[in-house]
């Protein structure tokens, strides 16, 4: 017995000696670069800086992506164009006499992968250009404002997440864009001072920042908003119709998903609520005209967005070579959204080449010099941080015949109430 | 013996944290001769081994692999306090996601300052999490009522009532939990330690968040897994288990049946918590949407596919369940037959979630004991191929 008892003890200190001595060797210890050390080759590329993410050969962007969970179609598009997007570019030589690659991770909407996925590529990136899951976003905010410093676009557009040098949204916060619709339903469709607007939105924040914006667009109109709360799960709005149709609503507002959007305007038709209705950019998808809510959705219905069209003359470039690469695909705002990302992205990168400083502080640095950066249909202006890139709001409609089921019924403009919303 | 510690040298994809530290070590090793005394020597030092696997991994493995680490590890507790519940004493909780919950927003809520938006009683943070998992044993206990006279599968769906409860109020009590985004959590401190993301130097390797909260995770996982053996060595394991496989005889042998299971759900809960805490302190930030139903599942594969009933179990079945789509998260792209995303074939995602599900039916099919039992299936393997041999 003591003889077994005494050999674990000489082993384990005879390991421990051996641990202590292999730590001394580890790859992780530091050699002085820190964060941007490995990727560093000032002396080969002559006066350009360069950082975390970028080499002699390659520009390294990552993407978070979203193609299994739920926002699987927006990631899948979004995704795609920014793969060919990079093709494109390679093609025409490059930026800064690099190749860019895409470096793409699938968070399924799973916080434990999407904050892993984050971490992992962070250290080899030079930017973001896609950043799927406000929440996930949100979660390594100060992360991302303390030390990692890394450019990162996402696809949200939530004012919560205004305010940080390095996270970018590229068009109107929610709140703008539902002040610009109702102002919308004030020149077109006659509410005036007294009339109630309902309101359906999704719990969080995507639906409660629209919230935020109709109720001081309501106030500062005289009218009131009667807001009806509903899950991402629910899917039959008929209480929630009803219940609007019984106060009286002279117009709807959605701040809710495609689906939603569809049983909200079927309902409100076979009840003979005959009232405009008006959804934000999520609450549309062009799979919604080949379900029974077409006729209803092709009468009255609208969405307020930040970028014309995926049908319109305007981005037929980006939707023919999209369809080239892709046949299968279905043409739809996402694959704009994912194209301006990038495009903002590497416009910037550009631009910190031309300035002999390729890193993420040249990025955001050149990024704030962008202040009229032509989007699709609206202008961009990424000098504040602290604002929406833009307060334009387009108004679209549904159109069977268009690709991408929509058509331009406005062009971009800037509601009085919109310049006045006030931006702590 | 330098076997294992050759490994240390070289780690990052060949040694992924792999927490078994405290698994006891599965059935009798064969009896008699040399080869018994050296199955015996690799018996104790296999545990030591691994420790001290674990105990290096800061100093090598990519902050990747250790992040991966601590969620295996945090849901190693929390599997351990479900297993205690299900596996031992035969009460099914869907539940349990919510009393993670509880301790993850208890914490924050305990250790955090109020910032206009969110409420926070600024607490020291070592204080904050004890009181995090007693509130989430408070919470088993306003339960136990309902979990003390309701058995198996009524319990799991009175406890569904609590997910439902727990996701209304985490999105809607914006001051306590700071609604859809979540709320930050404080960085724990104590002792002059503090778990944050500032470098230290350790030997030379440079020490964030997740190299110091690595060793807390190891600290926790091995007193929480002690404390369950201990529990199901003794008198009250005993009577679990005696509920589990017969109410009625074991109520008639005198052992209080309700009392004993409202008190092994408040236990539960409290693992629940525990693990919950870890959790936050490793995601820097509660998210409401993540405490759902998909997650009180989840645990539940974990003991079904580590083993009912076994502290190590659980423990194997958390770190399988919870590496697994890390793993293939990160490799997706470099697996055979994987297309380039709209390409029409499999894309990277998919794939990883398709080999996730083959794994988990294939350990269920395969080792219906569940992952605990593998060593011992292989030995009776070995031993009825050596009996054909001889024969």
């Amino acid at each position: 017995m003591s003889r077994i008892r005494r050999l674990p003890a000489s082993a384990v200190a005879a390991a421990t000696a051996l641990a202590l001595a292999l730590t001394a060797c580890s790859s992780k210890a530091e050699d002085d670069g820190g964060d941007n050390g490995s990727g560093g080759g000032d002396g080969a590329s002559g006066e350009l800086e360069t950082g975390a993410g970028v080499t002699d050969t390659t520009i390294t962007l990552g993407a978070l992506t979203d193609m299994t969970g739920p926002y699987a179609t927006l990631g899948a598009s979004i995704t795609q164009v920014q793969q060919m997007y990079v093709e494109e570019i390679n093609g025409a030589g490059g930026i800064c006499e690099r190749e860019l690659a895409l470096e793409v991770r699938d968070h399924g909407y799973d916080p434990e992968k999407a904050i892993s996925a984050y971490n992992e590529l962070q250290p080899n990136v030079l930017a973001f250009p896609q950043f799927i899951g406000s929440p996930y976003v949100t979660a390594v905010k100060d992360q991302v404002d303390s030390t990692d410093m890394v450019p990162i676009v996402a696809q949200a557009w939530t004012a919560s997440l205004l305010g940080s040098p390095y996270i970018q949204m590229v068009g109107a916060t929610y709140d703008v864009e539902t002040i610009n619709a109702i102002d919308f339903l004030v020149s077109e469709h006659g509410l005036a001072e007294g009339d109630k607007i309902g309101q359906i939105y999704f719990e969080g924040d995507y639906g409660e920042n629209a919230l935020e914006g109709a109720e001081y667009a309501a106030e500062q109109l005289g009218m009131s908003v009667v807001g009806q709360m509903i899950k991402p799960t629910d899917e039959d709005m008929t209480a929630q119709v009803s219940a609007l149709a019984q106060e009286g609503v002279s117009a709807i507002v959605i701040s809710a998903g495609p689906r939603q959007a569809a049983s909200i305007a079927g309902v409100a038709a076979a009840a003979g609520l005959n009232v405009p209705i008006i959804g934000n950019n999520s609450a549309f998808a062009p799979q919604l005209l080949a379900t029974e809510a077409a006729p209803a959705l092709l009468n009255n219905f609208y969405i307020a967005a930040s970028t014309l069209p995926i049908g319109d003359e305007a981005a037929k470039d980006i939707a023919d070579s999209y369809l080239a690469a892709y046949p299968d695909a279905t043409l739809d705002n996402g694959v704009l959204a994912g194209y301006n990302a990038i495009e903002i992205i590497t416009e910037a990168a550009r631009l910190a080449c031309d300035n002999g400083k390729l890193t993420r502080e040249g990025l955001t640095e050149a990024l704030r010099t962008m202040s009229g950066f032509p989007g699709l249909g609206v202008t961009h202006d990424f000098s504040d941080p602290a604002n929406p890139s833009t307060l334009e709001t387009v108004i679209l409609k549904p159109d069977a015949d268009a690709p991408g089921g929509m058509v331009v019924h406005r062009e971009a403009a800037v509601s009085d109430i919109a310049g006045s919303f006030p931006r702590e | 013996m330098s076997e294992p510690l050759t490994k240390t040298g070289n780690p990052p994809p060949s040694a992924p944290a792999a927490p078994p530290s405290a698994a006891p070590s599965g059935g009798p090793a064969p009896a008699g001769s040399g080869r018994g005394r050296l199955h015996r020597r690799l018996r104790r030092l296999l545990p030591a081994a691994g420790a001290l696997i674990l105990l290096a991994l800061p100093f090598y493995a990519e902050a990747f692999w250790l992040r991966a680490g601590l969620f295996a590890m945090a849901a190693a507790i929390g599997a351990i306090g479900l297993n205690l519940l299900t596996g031992s004493t035969g009460q099914l909780s869907l539940g349990h996601s919510f009393f993670l919950a509880v301790g993850a927003y208890g914490y924050c809520l305990f250790a955090g300052d109020p910032d206009g938006t969110t409420t926070g009683w600024g607490l020291p943070p070592l204080l904050a999490m004890v009181l995090a998992v007693a509130l989430a044993g408070v919470a088993g206990g306003l339960f136990s009522p309902i979990a003390g006279r309701l058995r198996g599968a009524y319990l799991g769906i009175a406890t569904l009532a609590l997910i439902f409860i727990g996701q209304h109020v985490l999105f809607n009590a914006k001051d306590l939990t700071g609604g859809f985004n979540g709320r930050p959590v404080p960085v724990l401190e104590f002792l002059g330690l503090s778990f944050d993301n500032e470098k230290t130097l350790v030997a030379g390797v440079p020490f964030t968040a997740v190299e110091k909260l690595w060793y807390l995770g190891l600290v926790l996982l091995a007193a929480g897994a002690l404390f369950a053996v201990g529990v199901l060595k003794s008198r009250p394991g005993r009577a679990m288990n005696a509920i589990r496989d017969h109410r009625i005889a074991a109520g008639v042998m005198g052992i209080p049946v309700a009392r004993y299971r409202g008190a092994v759900f408040v236990l539960s809960s409290m693992y629940a918590g525990l693990a919950g805490v870890l959790l936050a302190l490793v995601f820097q930030r509660t998210v409401p949407g993540y405490f759902g139903i998909s997650l009180a599942l989840t645990y539940l594969a974990m003991i079904v596919i580590g083993g009912l009933g076994s502290v190590g179990g659980a423990v194997l079945g958390a770190a399988f369940v919870t590496l697994i789509p890390q793993i293939l998260t990160r490799y997706s792209e470099s697996l055979p037959l994987i297309s380039a995303p709209g390409t029409g074939g499999v894309a990277p995602g998919e794939a990883s979630e398709l080999l996730y599900g083959a794994a988990v039916v294939a350990a269920v099919l395969f080792l219906p004991g569940g992952l605990v039992r593998l060593p011992l299936v292989l030995r009776m393997r070995r031993q009825a191929r050596r009996r054909t041999k001889t024969s």
